[in-house]
């Protein structure tokens, strides 16, 4: 499974409870309330789990982990040192 | 709205305690929720990584300890147990240097006072207790209990009226070590509360900047604009860059071990309460919190959390059905009912 579906899924289900209208790839998590800060937590523990990553203070910003679209470019980036990924959305 | 069923009408996982009623929730054939399913690698690694935080921990604080100008720590202090224990090790283990911040949302419990009391005045600590007026956490409670203010996840981990109460409180005490340059922003999340993986965690001021954007929002349309004071000023993100603190929450990876801390604790003056309900230890108001989270979604707001030490092994799975599957103490939820001014068939 790829990185979007993985991520996209997990969001679906821990934070929208199946409903995904609304989530787009470019939807931010924290400005639409998707996700607050809290919850910006689980996801970090959830792709540090799924994916075996340690994600650094340095990396936590909107630009990693705001959006789906965020999240996939960052695993992209961290995953296969900037590489292009058939993943590659937008 | 969902209408309360007890333990007996509930299918509830039978590894943790979430029952059927939470969202999302899905079983496999043996009984066992898609939660545990998920976590169980995460969980037999529990003690290496507990391991790893507190040697991060220990790198931490000897990076920071007597930097600051005035404190090494601020500690959002509720006077509840956690809490209690939390600033106990961060003062009798690292020695650090702590401002006490207390958030009396006006429900603080009498006997939460006296611990508070004896604590600050045991360890030597300097303390706060920070005040909002009466109409305005009376407007906030009132209408946090009865009507959907925040994000549907966010309900998952406390009930509307915690989360109303606990946004304040991580605000004032940001709001605080930002001013302050304080460098450390300890909280007493046990370990069923927050994910091990933020116990040591930089704050980044872009995401809290996006965070309290949203919730300035929720406030000002549900609340009024009075509770834009409780928030940080836009103008904090350049005048503070650069002092961010860290949070820290050191009972994800101490040992938690409920009678430990409660022989601990007695040591320094704290007397388990007698006059809060069963999960809560410092709050009058929890028990109608919990009661109307309930009626409203079918599910205990402390279920993730009892559910997470279950897993982790912290507490029995019999000790978790017991703290959650309890009825609520109907004299809290009468008394919290009658002070917020809310008639009982509302």
């Amino acid at each position: 499974m790829g990185y979007l579906e993985t991520v996209r899924g997990y969001v679906i289900e821990n934070f929208l409870f199946g409903d995904d209208s609304g989530l787009e790839e470019d939807t931010s998590f924290l400005e639409s309330g998707i996700i607050d800060s809290t919850g910006i937590l689980e996801l970090i523990q959830f792709i540090e789990e799924t994916y075996d990553i340690r994600v650094e203070d340095e990396e936590l910003v909107p630009e990693n982990l705001d959006s789906l679209k965020n999240v996939v470019q960052f695993l992209e980036r961290k995953l296969n040192r900037g590489k292009p990924n058939k993943e590659s959305i937008g | 709205m969902e209408s309360y069923r007890s333990k007996d009408q509930l299918k509830i996982c039978t590894k943790c305690i979430l029952p059927e009623t939470f969202p999302g929730i899905k079983f496999n054939e043996a009984g066992v929720c898609n939660h545990c399913q998920r976590e169980e690698s995460y969980t037999a690694r529990g003690k290496e990584r507990k391991a790893d935080y507190r040697e991060k921990l220990d790198e931490l604080v000897a990076n920071v300890k007597g930097n600051a100008p005035t404190y090494d720590a601020i500690m959002a202090y509720s006077g509840g147990k956690d809490s209690s224990y939390t600033m106990k090790l961060l003062k009798e283990q690292y020695d650090l240097r702590i401002l006490a911040f207390t958030f009396d949302n006006h429900f603080l419990s009498p006997s939460a006072k006296e611990n508070i009391e004896k604590v600050t005045a045991a360890l030597q600590i300097d303390h706060v207790n920070f005040m909002p007026q009466w109409p305005l956490m009376k407007s906030v409670f009132a209408t946090a209990a009865r009507k959907e203010v925040f994000a549907k996840a966010a309900l998952l981990r406390a009930s509307s009226v915690c989360t109303a109460c606990i946004t304040m409180v991580k605000s004032l005490v940001l709001k605080t070590a930002l001013e302050m340059d304080i460098p450390l922003l300890a909280f007493g999340w046990s370990p069923g509360q927050a994910p091990i993986q933020s116990a040591i965690m930089k704050t980044n001021a872009a995401i809290i900047r996006e965070n309290q954007k949203v919730l300035r929002r929720i406030f000002a349309d549900q609340f009024g604009n009075t509770t834009q004071s409780y928030f940080i000023p836009d103008t904090y993100y350049e005048l503070y860059g650069g002092r961010f603190p860290y949070n820290i929450h050191p009972l994800a990876f101490f040992d938690y071990e409920e009678e430990t801390i409660a022989r601990e604790l007695k040591t320094i003056g704290w007397n388990p309460p007698t006059d809060t309900d069963t999960s809560s230890t410092n709050c009058l108001l929890n028990a109608f919190a919990n009661q109307c989270h309930l009626e409203q979604y079918g599910f205990h707001p402390y279920v993730l959390e009892i559910a997470n030490m279950v897993r982790q092994g912290i507490i029995p799975r019999e000790v978790g059905i017991q703290k959650i599957y309890t009825e609520q103490d109907n004299e809290m939820v009468a008394y919290a009912r009658e002070k917020l001014g809310i008639v009982s068939d509302e």
